[in-house]
C-alpha cells in the first residue's frame, strides 16, 4: 500500500479522526479556544468535548495553556484553560477537511473572527 | 442579591464537580478541578446573564456538570494506560540499562560524598622515593625502637658519604593536644605521638604535603602574626579520625603541649611504613636536636649503596664520635601497597579466571531456527551485552571503593583487603549475572523470558530430557533449558514461534521487534 509522505513528527496526514474530533479541531482553528465555547459552537455536550480534547492533546494535535491570573483577576472571574492547534493538528485538520467536506461550512473560520 | 434557589443550584453544581473530581487521579486532580470550576463559572454566566437562573439555564449547567464525570473517567483511563506503558518496560533492555545507570550514578555520588573516599582520591599519588633505608644499630632486635642518637646523626650528616646522599632524623614524643583549641566549644585534651623531624624529612621521602596551599591563616581564626607560630603536618590517620578528612584543614591553629601551632598540611601514608606511630609531624631545623634521646634515621642510598643491598638490607660501618667503628644496618623501607586502580584490575583478572568455574560462559545462541536471527539482531544483542559489561565494571569499581574507604576509621591496610575482596566478589557474581541475563533474553525482542515451567518426567531423566521452559511475553520464542545436560541436549535452545501462536498473546503486551 502506498503511504503518503511523513511529517516531521512521523504522524501521517491522513490520520483517521472521528467527526467529533474533526469538529473540535475546526472549532479551535476558527478561534473558539475554550472548552465551553467549543461546546456552544459545535453543540456537543461537555461529556464529549472535554474527553475528546484530552485525547487530542495526548496525540499532540492540540496543546493547552492557562491564561494569566492577572487577566482573570482584572475581569473578576476564575482563569481559563485555552487550547491551540499544533502544527501536526493543523495538518491533520487539513486532511480531515478533505474527508469531511462540510466541516468548514459547519464552523466557518470567519465566524469566530467576527465575534 | 441572588435568590436562595440560585445558591442551592450553585451548591449542587459545585458538589457534582467535586464528586467527579474524586474519580480523577490525585496528581491531575487539582488542575482538572481548576479547569472545570473556571468553565462552570462561564456556563453559569451564560445561563443566567442577569444573575437570575432560569429553569432551562439551570438544566444546561447541570448537564454540563454531569459531563464532568465522563471527562474524569477519561482522565483516569489515560492514567491507567500510562501505567500499562510503564509495565511494558519490565524486562526490556532499556529497563535493565536504566537500572544499571542508576546504580552507577548512585555509587559515584556516594564516592563523591563520603569523606574517606574523597580523602583517598585526593591523597594520590602516594609513591615515595626508591632506595630509602632505615638505619639501625647492628644487633638491635626491635625495629620499632629508636637506636640512633642525634649526635651520631649530626656526625654523619656533616661528612661526605659513599653509600648515602641524604639523611633525615626524627624522634617521637608524647604530648597533650587540643585539636579544636580556638573553637568556642570545649574539647577534651588528648595525647598524640608528635614526630620531631628534621626539616628535610618529607623532601627526602619525596612525599608531597597535601592541602598545604593555604593563603591567610587569619581567615581561619588564627592570630594575624602567623609567622611566629610553628607549622605542623598531620598524619593521614589523624586527619581522617579527628578532622573528618576536611580538605580545608590547612591553616587551622591548635594547641600542642604548651604552644600554639598551625596545621600546614597533611602527610599521606606513602608506600612505605616508617617505624613508630606518629600523629603529627613538627619539622624543626637540625640544631634543635640537642637532646640525647635516640631517634630514627632515614637515609637515601646512592646508586653505589643500592648495589650493595642484599635481601633488603645493607651493612654499614661508621665512625662514632670517638673515631670508634660501629656497625649499623640499613633496612629497606619499601613495601608493596598497590594503588586502587591496580588492585581493581588484579581482582577483575582473578574474577574472569574464576568465572568458568561458577557458570557457563556460553551465551546460549544455539537456535532451532538460525535464519531468523539476522545480523542486525545479532549486533543489537552483542551491543546490549557490551553495554551491560561497560556499566557493570565502573559500578564494581565505585562500590568497592565506597565500601573500602567509606569509613575513615579503617586503616589503609584493611581498606586494601576490603577493596580486593569486594571487587573480586562483585566482578565474579556480576559477570555471572550478565551472562545469565543474556542467555535468558529473547533473540528477537531482547526481553527476558518469563513464566518458567518444569517439563519432562523425573523417571525418564536418562531416557528423555527434562528441564525448564520459559516464554517470551512478546510471543516470539520459547527457551528450553535442560536440567541435566546430555550429549544430545547439552545447552539451552531457542524455539522460534510462528504466527500461529500470536492468538495467545494480547496485542498490548507484544513489543515490536
Amino acid at each position: 500500500m502506498a503511504r503518503e509522505p511523513k511529517f516531521p513528527d512521523t504522524r501521517l496526514p491522513d490520520t483517521k479522526l472521528s467527526h467529533t474530533a474533526a469538529m473540535i479541531l475546526q472549532a479551535l482553528d476558527a478561534g473558539f479556544v475554550y472548552g465551553f465555547s467549543i461546546m456552544e459552537m459545535t453543540g456537543l455536550p461537555s461529556g464529549t468535548v472535554y474527553p475528546a480534547m484530552r485525547r487530542l492533546e495526548r496525540d499532540e494535535l492540540i496543546r493547552s495553556n492557562w491564561e494569566r491570573q492577572s487577566i482573570a483577576d482584572a475581569e473578576q472571574r476564575p482563569p481559563r484553560k485555552y487550547y491551540k492547534l499544533t502544527a501536526a493538528g493543523k495538518s491533520t485538520l487539513e486532511a480531515s477537511r478533505k474527508r469531511y467536506p462540510l466541516l468548514e461550512r459547519l464552523i466557518p473560520t470567519e465566524e469566530a473572527r467576527t465575534v | 442579591m441572588k435568590p436562595a434557589s440560585n445558591w442551592t443550584h450553585h451548591l449542587l453544581h459545585f458538589g457534582l464537580l467535586r464528586t467527579a473530581s474524586l474519580i480523577v487521579p490525585t496528581p491531575q486532580r487539582a488542575e482538572w478541578w481548576r479547569e472545570w470550576r473556571g468553565e462552570l463559572w462561564h456556563v453559569q454566566q451564560a445561563c443566567a446573564p442577569d444573575g437570575v437562573c432560569s429553569w432551562r439555564g439551570d438544566q444546561q449547567a447541570t448537564a454540563f456538570c454531569l459531563g464532568a464525570f465522563q471527562d474524569a473517567l477519561c482522565v483516569r483511563q489515560a492514567g491507567r494506560q500510562r501505567k500499562l506503558r510503564l509495565a511494558d518496560m519490565v524486562g526490556t533492555p532499556a529497563q535493565c540499562l536504566l537500572i544499571l545507570v542508576f546504580i552507577l550514578a548512585t555509587s559515584y555520588a556516594i564516592a563523591l560524598l563520603l569523606p574517606g573516599v574523597r580523602a583517598e582520591r585526593s591523597l594520590w599519588p602516594r609513591k615515595v622515593n626508591p632506595n630509602l633505608v632505615l638505619i639501625q644499630q647492628e644487633g638491635a632486635t626491635d625495629d620499632s625502637q629508636p637506636t640512633i642518637s642525634p649526635m651520631e646523626f649530626g656526625a654523619w650528616e656533616g661528612r661526605k658519604q659513599k653509600y648515602f646522599d641524604g639523611f633525615a632524623f626524627y624522634r617521637i614524643t608524647a604530648e597533650t593536644v587540643n585539636p579544636q583549641s580556638l573553637s568556642n566549644e570545649p574539647h577534651p585534651w588528648s595525647v598524640w605521638a608528635v614526630g620531631h623531624a628534621s626539616s628535610n624529612l618529607f623532601t627526602l621521602l619525596g612525599l608531597p604535603i597535601q592541602f598545604s596551599d593555604f593563603t591567610d591563616p587569619s581567615l581561619n581564626g588564627g592570630p594575624s602574626d602567623s609567622s611566629q607560630i610553628p607549622d605542623v603536618i598531620l598524619s593521614e590517620k589523624v586527619w581522617k579520625r579527628d578532622f573528618g578528612a576536611d580538605p580545608h584543614v590547612a591553616g587551622n591553629i591548635m594547641q600542642l603541649g604548651p604552644r600554639m601551632v598551625r596545621i600546614a598540611g597533611v602527610a599521606a601514608d606513602g608506600s612505605l611504613s616508617l617505624p613508630g606511630r606518629v600523629d603529627v609531624w613538627e619539622l624543626q631545623p637540625d640544631p634543635q636536636f640537642g637532646a640525647e634521646a635516640p631517634g630514627f634515621v632515614v637515609a637515601h642510598l646512592t646508586p653505589f649503596g643500592a648495589a650493595e643491598m642484599w635481601t633488603q638490607c645493607v651493612h654499614i660501618t661508621a665512625n662514632g664520635p670517638g673515631n670508634s667503628e660501629q656497625g649499623f644496618l640499613g633496612i629497606s623501607l619499601e613495601e608493596w601497597k598497590p594503588a586502587p586502580g591496580t588492585l581493581y584490575l588484579f581482582a577483575l583478572f582473578l574474577a574472569l579466571l574464576a568465572l568458568p568455574a561458577i557458570t557457563s560462559v556460553s551465551l546460549g545462541e544455539c537456535s532451532l531456527n538460525p535464519e531468523n536471527t539476522s545480523w542486525t539482531k545479532k549486533l543489537y544483542r552483542w551491543s546490549f551485552l557490551t553495554a551491560k559489561i561497560a556499566l557493570l565494571l565502573p559500578i564494581v569499581y565505585f562500590v568497592a571503593f565506597d565500601l573500602a574507604y567509606g569509613c575513615t576509621t579503617f586503616g589503609r591496610e584493611r581498606a586494601v583487603y576490603i577493596q580486593l575482596v569486594s571487587t573480586f566478589a562483585m566482578c565474579l557474581f556480576g559477570m555471572r549475572w550478565v551472562l545469565k541475563d543474556q542467555r535468558q533474553r529473547c533473540p528477537v525482542c531482547m526481553r527476558r523470558v518469563t513464566h518458567p515451567a518444569q517439563v519432562g518426567q523425573a523417571s525418564r531423566t536418562f531416557l528423555d530430557w527434562n528441564g525448564t521452559e520459559m516464554m517470551c511475553m512478546g510471543g516470539h520464542t520459547l527457551l528450553h533449558v535442560p536440567s541435566l545436560p546430555t550429549s544430545w541436549f547439552g545447552s539451552q535452545r531457542w524455539l522460534y514461534l510462528d504466527t500461529s501462536w500470536e492468538f495467545l498473546f494480547a496485542s498490548s503486551t507484544r513489543p515490536v521487534p
